[in-house]
């Protein structure tokens, strides 16, 4: 059996293609009409699961909730029907709810009352009063909140059933049992789940009473249409029996003793009011004024909140009462943060709690009333805020917390124009309600928002830093600041950044730093590090490497991610101070990293970060002070197991360089190569070992170091045997794949090796052969191409010139090593003789009919291609054409052009 | 088998002078004979008199004899036959074709007085048979020519109450700590339109507890030689819930309840009259020991102002 010989420089000439020149790069993006057409396409093609899903799902489902609440009844606007849901939704979700709520007795009578309708006692007033006298006195009851929500969702559907059942009496009966229920404000974190889902009740009886005067308004009683009412109808167009329905509606609400219950069920009639008058807005007021009756703060401010609610189905835009319930609000506030220790509804003491549970109602309230950009500037006179919007005083205290949400839905203008004027309300503004240093806080991120519209920023700046440090905490210090860094920073305010920057700097040493002030000091840092381009000025600012070295923990982490994504966004890193802080910096990072941790997100940001800072750093002509560089990274980041792979990338790039660069540097090569030769075994996988170990060993053969190229593929043929066995979990066919393919590198890299004189020239190819029955991982499938690349290796060797060669001169290929050398031709020949058995042994243990059939074919190209004819290679052919044509029958198409191959082949040889 | 009173007007009210119209309405499964359809008119005042109040005598008494307003009876059809299924009669009676009715007080139904107007149809159906019958309520109004003009002028009436102007005693912290409630309020009100006001708690060294508008009626009824009053509640309106922000006004704002009031009226045997009484209670421990009480009793926490109510109507 005899290889065939072949002349690569002929088979190239004949199969190259012919070359033509042309103009622009095939692969270069270009302004092309057919590119911006396969935009086009898919831009139509695109599926945007998200955004598909909002505008065709999600939109109708809203709808047709909303549309159920509002069966084409009251004219309210849409959007603040969806804005009330949406808000009560969150006012649900903000306060957690105990399991078990304690409720006044009253209270607990509705809920575990009975559920037969109709059995409801008709009580008079003067019974109902002593009742809730005499209940009193039992003091509280706790009832679950599983219950309670149930009873009012029973209490719901049985008001819904009653009125069905024109049992309209029982109805309003029953809503008036929930609305008493709002009068129980010691469920305290409960009050605005019980007022949602209360007010849901009023909503409704509000809407179901609306469509019955409506309906009597537009027909007769025999069901013929009289008029058809607009949404803006006047009141005189309402037939007298509407009116006297609607009349008799007000009075039985009007006959109800208690002030809260009369108020909410008015209120949730209230928009029926415009069927007896046109003006209906001093109504609304007089509702106002009535609340004032109501002294707990926390029912009294829901109360409000629900009268605004109710406002927004008037067709009348006025704000009147939204300015009265603010300043009505504001002297209860006032009366609150001004007493110590006075009992207030049930809320002894816990001011607090108190006041974050009316905070949703301000914050609705103030967003009202600023709903309409046209109606500020006489919202801000109304609300006695200023003359106009330009000019606003600055010096009439507020209750912080209406201070707080009024600032956040002021226009960003106003803030803007009056910056030194809400500077001083917000320092006039002091009170428990709401922290002062957020009021600051929120001026600084609404000045911000208009960072270019601001005019007296020296004024401001010097304001709020004199401001911020009478603050003694250090957190409120660093978060007004923070807040105000960006106007500093836009306006390059150094001076004052500096005095800043010494404050933090000597507050910081002077008290144990806790996480939230790291966090605001994170905050002002990253800032910092984000807004200078240049690192190299931001590391000269006084103080800041003394401040980043006080930080500890997750924020000095990120900080440190932030300098190095900074730094690294420039092409090259080459100064030598900025390397070295920079590399401090890393290191930081490095050892502030758990690799123990279990959030690879952070490891792997952190990581690919250093790395890519390795890879900037550039020491242009100094490739020794690099190389010292790598090894100091080696050491510093030696948990970065990636990172150990950019370095011996970056060495032997280190390198080739030198080796590009002048001839007498072998001693530098050298040293890299040993670099990697130390690096390499610490990274833990075998797989990346061996890529790593091959291309050191490529450029050793490069750089003409042949002993050390024999060295590191020893290491790579040890990776290559230890693979599967530590790396343990590779079961995949792809990581199978990536071995097999490393497997004909190497192969292939071996044409440019010296055969090994101690070891025997093939003693390479022979141990990948033993190590293919060592390893059981290796599938015959894999096995056959591993085979077929040894053969095609050893049918090179054969030949008489080999088609490449090492470009160091001193490195010699086999070619020419062992030309005419009998022992050589007599040991290929062997070892070809044992690919080739061990390619006939193989194929039939692969369990696939298939795929055995395939492998068959493809040896058999294999051997035709290599082999010159002869009767043993015909008879293994037409062998393995028999298990093909037996597996996979004679039609298919692979095995139909083999059999043309090799028919080709025993015709005439060499004919390509 | 049935016979029902439809009247013209859903809210059934109507002036003396005007026409009580409506239909009667028959359903029957099969047609009947009748011996005429008649309808009766009847108003009156009905007076009581409790044990407790007038006295001993009068107790026994009890109810005294009705005071005869109207009492008229038309006949609609003369005898003859009703078809079997729905039928509808309508009918118009004149409720004051003048003279000889007493005079057409407005509907009241109080504690102790009551002004009843009844609509009543008779179908006579002979010996053999029982005859159909059914009754309804209407309401009567004052004929418009009687009243004053709209709008009177609104009589406000300012009033305090201090711990000074209360004529029980009150308790020692109140007394010394002293407190002042202000406001206005209508004393001449239109019984269709709200009773209005305002008030403010100016000074309260005690916690206000509640503030409550209670809506009185005094009933006085001749009885022999005595007069016979007794006051009662019609409606009690809380405006005041918990100790309220001082200086700051609440408005006064009842509704006055249909039927349950009436113009204020002084005729021979009997007068209905009206009051509204402030009632002030304020934050005590006290409060709790009390278990049933009448809201009007003079307790020691509680402080009050009464002032006359006059009740009219107008165009």
């Amino acid at each position: 059996m005899e290889f065939k010989a072949r002349d690569y420089r002929a088979e190239e000439e004949i199969h190259s293609l012919t070359r033509v020149s042309v103009s622009s790069h095939p692969l270069c993006s270009s302004s092309s009409s057919s590119s911006s057409h396969t935009q086009d396409h898919v831009s139509v093609e695109f599926f945007d699961p998200l955004r598909g899903l909002s505008t065709e799902i999600m939109e109708p489902v809203e709808d047709v909730v909303v549309a159920e609440k509002h069966p084409a009844s009251q004219p309210t606007s849409h959007l603040s029907t969806k804005e009330w849901t949406s808000f009560n939704k969150l006012l649900m979700q903000r306060f957690p709810v105990p399991k078990m709520i304690s409720v006044s007795a009253l209270s607990s009578k509705t809920i575990k009352g009975k559920k037969v309708i109709g059995e409801l006692p008709a009580k008079t007033q003067l019974d109902e009063l002593n009742d809730s006298e005499k209940s009193t006195e039992k003091g509280f009851k706790i009832v679950s909140q599983q219950d309670y929500i149930k009873r009012l969702h029973e209490l719901k559907d049985e008001i819904m059933r009653s009125w069905r059942s024109d049992d309209r009496a029982t109805s309003l009966k029953l809503s008036i049992k929930v609305a008493m229920l709002l009068m129980d404000t010691c469920v305290a974190q409960f009050y605005p789940t019980l007022f949602v889902l209360a007010t849901d009740i009023m909503d409704m009886l509000g809407d179901m009473v609306w469509v019955r005067i409506r309906e009597k308004a537009e027909f007769a009683d025999d069901g013929t249409k009289i008029c058809t009412l607009s949404d803006d109808f006047e009141a005189n167009s309402v037939c007298l029996e509407a009116k006297e329905t609607c009349n008799n509606w007000f009075r039985k609400i009007a006959s109800i003793h208690e002030l809260l219950p009369r108020i909410y069920l008015e209120l949730a009639i209230f928009p029926c009011w415009r069927f007896l008058r046109n003006d209906v807005i001093d109504n609304l007021m007089r509702m106002v004024m009535m609340i004032r009756g109501i002294a707990d703060p926390l029912a009294s401010a829901y109360c409000r909140f629900f009268l605004i609610h109710c406002a927004q189905k008037l067709p009348q835009r006025d704000a009147g009462h939204l300015v009265t319930c603010i300043s009505d609000q504001k002297i209860l506030l006032r009366q609150i943060v001004s007493m110590k220790e006075t009992k207030y509804g049930n809320f002894l003491g816990d001011h607090k709690l108190l006041i974050s549970l009316m905070e949703p109602t301000i914050e609705y309230t103030m967003r009202c009333i600023f709903k309409d950009p046209n109606q500020v500037a006489d919202m801000i006179v109304r609300l006695e805020l200023g003359k106009s919007p330009s000019e606003l005083h600055g010096k009439v205290p507020w209750i912080s917390i209406i201070l707080h949400y009024l600032l956040k839905e002021l226009p960003t203008e106003v803030v803007c124009s009056n910056a030194l004027e809400i500077l001083h309300l917000v320092d006039c503004s002091s009170d428990f309600s709401f922290d002062q240093y957020l009021n600051y806080k929120m001026v600084g991120l609404k000045l911000c928002e208009g960072i270019d519209q601001l005019n007296t920023v020296d004024a401001v700046i010097d304001e709020v830093i004199q401001a911020a440090t009478k603050r003694k905490i250090l957190d409120e210090y660093l978060k007004i600041l923070d807040a105000y860094m960006d106007i500093i920073l836009h306006y390059n305010m150094d001076r004052s950044l500096s005095s800043i920057l010494s404050e933090i700097f000597e507050r910081l040493c002077n008290e144990v730093v806790t996480e939230d002030e790291l966090a605001s000091l994170q905050s002002i840092v990253v800032k910092l590090v984000t807004h200078f381009d240049d690192m190299k000025y931001v590391f000269d600012l006084n103080y800041f490497v003394d401040i980043l070295d006080v930080m500890h923990g997750s924020s000095r982490s990120i900080v440190c991610m932030h300098i190095l994504t900074n730094a690294t966004r420039n092409d090259r890193i080459d100064d030598l101070t900025i390397v070295k802080l920079l590399f401090d910096v890393a290191q930081s990072l490095h050892d502030n990293v758990d690799f123990s941790n279990t959030r690879q997100d952070d490891n792997q940001q952190a990581e690919r970060l250093v790395a890519r800072f390795v890879d900037k750093v550039d020491h242009g002509m100094e490739l020794d002070r690099h190389l010292t560089f790598l090894v100091e990274c080696r050491g510093a980041f030696s948990s970065m197991n990636d990172l150990k792979e950019i370095l011996v990338h970056s060495s032997n790039l280190l390198a080739i360089r030198a080796l590009r660069e002048k001839k007498n540097n072998l001693n530098f090569i050298k040293s890299c190569i040993t670099f990697n030769e130390v690096t390499i075994p610490c990274i833990p996988s075998y797989a990346r070992q061996l890529i790593l170990y091959l291309e050191t060993a490529e450029v050793s053969l490069f750089g003409g170091l042949i002993s050390h190229s024999d060295g590191l593929l020893d290491s790579a043929l040890c990776c290559l045997q230890n693979v599967y066995l530590v790396d343990g979990l590779r079961k995949s066919n792809e990581d199978a794949d990536g071995i097999v393919s490393l497997t004909r590198k190497l192969c292939s890299f071996m044409l440019l090796v010296p055969g090994n004189l101690e070891q025997g020239a093939m003693y390479i190819p022979k141990s990948i052969l033993s190590l293919l029955d060592s390893q059981s991982w290796i599938t015959p499938k894999l096995r056959i191409r591993i085979l077929c690349s040894l053969l095609s290796l050893s049918a090179t060797f054969a030949q008489n010139e080999f088609p490449y060669h090492a470009i160091h001169e001193e490195v010699i290929g086999n070619d020419r090593l062992f030309l005419g050398d009998a022992t050589y031709s007599q040991e290929l020949r062997s070892l070809s003789r044992v690919i080739l058995d061990n390619m006939v042994d193989i194929i039939p243990q692969e369990p696939s009919q298939v795929t055995r059939g395939k492998l068959a074919l493809e040896a058999c190209n294999c051997i035709t291609s290599f082999y010159k004819v002869n009767d043993e290679i015909s008879s293994i052919c037409s062998k393995l054409m028999e298990t093909a044509i037996s597996c996979l029958g004679g039609g298919d198409k692979y095995l139909q052009s083999t059999i043309n191959f090799v028919h080709k082949h025993q015709l005439g040889e060499n004919d390509y | 088998m049935s016979v029902e009173i439809k009247l013209s007007r859903s809210n059934r009210t109507y002036r003396p002078n005007e026409p009580l119209q409506g239909k009667i309405i028959t359903r029957l499964p099969c047609s009947i004979s009748h011996r005429g359809i008649h309808v009766t008119v009847n108003g009156s005042v009905n007076l009581q008199v409790r044990g407790g109040s007038a006295g001993f005598i009068e107790s026994i008494y009890g109810v005294l004899k009705p005071i005869r307003i109207v009492k008229k009876t038309i006949q609609v059809h003369p005898s003859g036959k009703i078809s079997a299924g729905t039928t509808e009669m309508p009918f118009s009676v004149v409720l004051n074709d003048g003279g000889k009715e007493g005079k057409f007080y407005e509907t009241f139904h109080g504690e102790n007085i009551s002004i009843q107007y009844l609509l009543h149809v008779d179908v006579v159906r002979g010996y053999l048979h029982k005859s159909l019958s059914a009754t309804v309520e209407f309401i009567v109004e004052s004929e418009l020519v009687v009243l004053p003009e709209k709008p009177i002028s609104p009589e406000m009436v300012f009033f305090y109450i201090t711990q000074d102007t209360q004529r029980h005693s009150l308790l020692p912290q109140l007394k010394s700590g002293g407190f002042k409630i202000s406001g206005r309020i209508c004393t001449q009100c239109l019984v269709s339109d709200p009773l209005v006001g305002e008030l403010t708690v100016e000074a309260s060294a005690v916690p206000v507890y509640s503030i409550d508008i209670h809506l009185l009626r005094v009933e006085s009824i001749m009885v022999g030689e005595n007069i016979a009053t007794e006051t009662s509640i019609v409606q009690t309106t809380q405006i005041a819930d918990g100790d309220v922000c001082h200086s700051l006004p609440l408005p006064i704002y009842v509704m006055l309840p249909r039927l349950l009031t009436c113009p204020t009226m002084f005729a021979g045997p009997f007068s209905v009259e009206f009051k509204v009484t402030i009632v002030v209670t304020f934050q005590t421990e006290l409060y709790n020991m009390q278990t049933k009480s009448d809201p009007r009793a003079f307790r020691k926490w509680v402080a009050m102002e009464s002032l006359p109510l006059e009740l009219v109507h107008s165009k």
